[in-house]
């Protein structure tokens, strides 16, 4: 399906509408009022209410069932859409919108101006919150859906132009299938920036595809973790299993596994003993997760059992949740639906364990019950390339006014136009 | 002792009756001696195994019934596509094959004389048993890849095996090498599925049940609808792995066949086996895979690994004393099961296997990652 001018058309249509595409933007912004920030809010705001209503439950459930995420996170993720939510983001992100510089001319923020939106199929990268994001920063958008997608994008975006009608003009959603090589890169190349969702290959291969005169904007993926002194409390623990089980490790903020401040594996192992305990008992009041996981997972703990004379990894497993406690110190993705590792990591080696992982490191959540120690380790956590440092069992919260992976979306999808004073 | 001597019960096994292929009471007691016969032989001769069965104390020697043989520690293909395991020398191999590896890892495993001619009088038995051996030449349409000297997959020399079950008068391929590698090529097994109907020569399918589908359907979109020369068969194999979004009721495959091809479902045969373990599974006129006297099959909970209930879902542990080369007595595999004990049509006595799976969820394909695959096929 094709979303153009606010009206559905059948993917056959393709390449006539995007042989006009360019003249159409061109066309907006060259004499269409540029977009009202307040209009989008509105629109948003009566778009989350509908949704919070029910009114696309038919299309959202399967949606959330693909990716086992709740509907009570999907609530609140719709919550993000509301006006207040929406206008804080706004007002964080786009402070200051004009300001005189040096007494000499003044700083006005203005759109890049088109952005081509490659979403990913998973929740992180809900497509059309991506376009919302565009329209917020004044900016036209082309939304490539990703293969797979089950219709929800395109519900959503049509219903905002239903809304309000003038939105038509700054949306435009394409089904492009991945091997339509060039038709993606026509796209591309139209655009002023490619906001890109997705992993390591993909982010490579966007970038590779991209124009020189073409920003690449990626929102890749990330890797998540705790931080634990041994005094930990149990309601910290309960707290970070709670979050490990609700979001089954699948989300970029998601706990991988947990690092121990300590050198001694018998601390580590009396630590990954007493977690497993409280994971168990947790994934229990919670509910099992999904059962082919849950298969996948068996036979992967299994294999690792029968390789343990070469690697010597410690591993507590029942119930489809697992605890390998493992003598390295890589930061790695786990085996996700409630399966950690723990591994030791002494606070002096934060930094230097750490910082190499660079651009792909998000969130620690952090279990130390004295103030003084955490707000030493939160230093170095921050020193060390983290973006987001939180509560155990806060990592994976929707706050608006958060930043993105360590970055303001609004002010990416922006430039600064410096203009004389009058 | 020589190894011959060990592996009595084993030849015996796979040299039963043809009336006695779905019979598992009759032959439980031999099955078992085989797989204690084997279990002994991997145990002396393969130092992983022996550890593997080492840590949790269980002795090959010691097996005498069905508990045993559920106690026997079970190896996940997994294992195999990380680690090579042979229990002779890898100069006695006289095939090495590789599996398909959807999941980008493969497993190596090789077959020695012994093993290959286990295979053979099973082979021989059971297309006997099925019918599929005949004199008359026919076409064999192959929707697999076109054997090559360097390629090892498995399923590529199965196909071309099953090219022999009757005379070649010619094979086509629709995964063909090209200069710049294998290519997907459906054009050129349409136009040679319109020359032969008007042939008199009979036709075969093999191959990949997803690809057949697609070339059929293609045909049914452009109005292409043939009757195939008397006798032509469908035979099906390879699975439907990489196709489970697009997987189709088997019943409307079924009709599309009889659409397109004029072939009846009496005629289409399904074909199941797996590098990690290379028993024939030939599905019957009920399109049932029956568990063949060759393997026996325990479907495990995937908390605790223990037997399911039949009837009920769970992993799929395949077991066979076929091969002497590698320890593939006792498969965990990646697949989602059911075992069904009630009674077949058929008539065949054996419980039939049912795959509902693959562990895991569903690949999420995002189209960067299209974008990225595509770009590697352009460089």
């Amino acid at each position: 399906m094709i979303l153009y001018h606010g009206k559905i058309y059948d993917n056959s249509e393709q390449n006539r509408i995007i042989s006009k595409l360019k003249e159409d933007l061109y066309h907006s912004i060259q004499y269409k009022k540029p977009i009202n920030r307040d209009e989008v809010i509105e629109a948003c705001d009566s778009l989350a209410k509908k949704v919070l209503d029910g009114k696309f439950d038919d299309i959202v459930k399967p949606f959330l069932k693909t990716f086992s995420i709740s509907y009570e996170r999907f609530l609140t993720m719709a919550m993000m859409f509301s006006r207040e939510g929406l206008s804080y983001k706004c007002k964080i992100e786009l402070s200051d919108e004009e300001k005189i510089i040096a007494d000499r001319f003044v700083r006005k923020i203005y759109p890049l101006g088109i952005l081509l939106h490659i979403a990913a199929g998973n929740v992180d990268g809900l497509p059309a919150y991506s376009v919302v994001e565009g329209l917020l920063s004044g900016n036209i958008n082309i939304l490539k859906l990703p293969s797979g997608d089950t219709g929800l994008s395109i519900r959503l975006l049509s219903e905002l132009i239903k809304i309000n009608p003038a939105l038509a003009d700054y949306i435009y959603v394409f089904d492009i299938p991945s091997v339509e090589f060039e038709t993606i890169k026509s796209l591309a190349k139209l655009s002023d920036a490619i906001v890109v969702w997705g992993g390591d290959e993909a982010v490579c291969a966007i970038k590779s595809m991209a124009d020189i005169t073409t920003k690449v904007i990626s929102w890749g993926h990330k890797l998540s973790f705790a931080y634990a002194v041994t005094e930990a409390t149990d309601e910290d623990l309960k707290g970070l299993a709670k979050h490990i089980c609700e979001t089954n490790q699948v989300l970029c903020s998601s706990c991988q596994g947990i690092f121990l401040d300590t050198s001694s594996k018998e601390e580590q192992i009396i630590f990954a003993k007493r977690f497993f305990e409280i994971l168990k008992q947790v994934n229990k009041e919670l509910g099992l997760a999904d059962y082919g996981m849950r298969a996948q997972n068996a036979i992967r703990l299994y294999t690792e059992k029968l390789e343990n004379h070469l690697t010597a990894n410690t591993i507590f497993m029942e119930d489809g949740v697992s605890v390998v406690c493992s003598d390295d110190n890589i930061l790695s993705l786990s085996y996700m639906f409630r399966n950690v590792w723990v591994k030791r990591l002494a606070h002096e080696d934060i930094i230097p364990v750490l910082k190499p992982y660079k651009n792909h490191l998000q969130t620690v959540g952090i279990l130390c019950p004295d103030l003084n120690k955490r707000k030493s380790l939160i230093e170095k956590f921050a020193l060390a390339g983290l973006v987001r440092i939180t509560e155990a069992s806060e990592m994976s919260r929707f706050i608006p006014g958060e930043a993105h992976d360590g970055l303001y979306p609004l002010r990416e999808y922006s430039r600064i136009v410096e203009i004389p004073i009058y | 002792m020589n190894v011959g001597d060990y592996m009595k019960s084993v030849k015996k096994l796979f040299k039963i009756k043809k009336n006695e292929i779905y019979n598992l009471a009759s032959t439980d007691e031999l099955f078992i001696k085989a797989m204690k016969e084997n279990a002994v032989f991997q145990y002396e001769n393969c130092i992983d195994y022996k550890r593997i069965l080492d840590e949790v104390a269980f002795s090959p020697y010691k097996i005498t019934t069905m508990e045993d043989l559920i106690r026997l520690p079970f190896l996940p293909t997994l294992y195999f596509k990380r680690h090579k395991m042979f229990s002779v020398s890898e100069k006695k191999l006289l095939i090495k094959a590789t599996s398909s590896g959807t999941s980008g890892l493969k497993s190596e495993i090789g077959f020695d004389f012994f093993s290959l001619i286990n295979g053979l009088n099973m082979v021989i038995n059971v297309t006997r048993f099925h019918h599929l051996l005949s004199l008359k030449p026919v076409n064999y349409l192959i929707f697999g890849y076109e054997p090559t000297s360097e390629n090892k997959t498995a399923i590529s020399k199965t196909a071309f095996g099953f090219t022999f079950f009757a005379p070649a008068l010619s094979r086509s391929y629709a995964i063909r090498k090209t200069k710049e590698g294998y290519k997907l090529d459906l054009e050129h097994m349409k136009e040679a599925l319109i020359k032969f109907s008007k042939s008199k020569t009979p036709i075969r399918t093999i191959g990949f049940p997803a690809y057949t589908y697609f070339l059929l359907k293609k045909m049914k979109d452009e109005g292409i609808f043939l009757k195939m020369p008397k006798g032509s068969m469908v035979t099906l194999g390879g699975g439907w792995k990489q196709f489970y979004t697009q997987k189709v009721d088997k019943e409307d495959f079924y009709k599309l066949v009889e659409e397109v091809l004029g072939i009846k479902e009496d005629y289409i045969i399904e074909f199941f086996g797996a590098v990690e373990h290379p028993i024939l599974y030939t599905d019957c006129r009920e399109h049932h895979f029956h568990i063949p006297a060759y393997s026996r099959i325990i479907i495990r909970h995937p908390d605790t690994f223990e037997p399911v209930a039949d009837g009920m879902p769970g992993i799929i542990n395949l077991l066979t004393p076929m091969v002497r080369s590698v320890p593939l007595l006792s498969i965990m595999t990646d697949d989602i099961g059911i075992i069904h004990n009630e009674k077949c049509p058929c008539g065949e006595p054996s419980p039939w296997l049912e795959i509902i799976g693959r562990v895991g969820i569903k690949d999420i394909i995002t189209c960067a990652a299209g974008a990225e695959k595509f770009l590697k096929e352009q460089e």
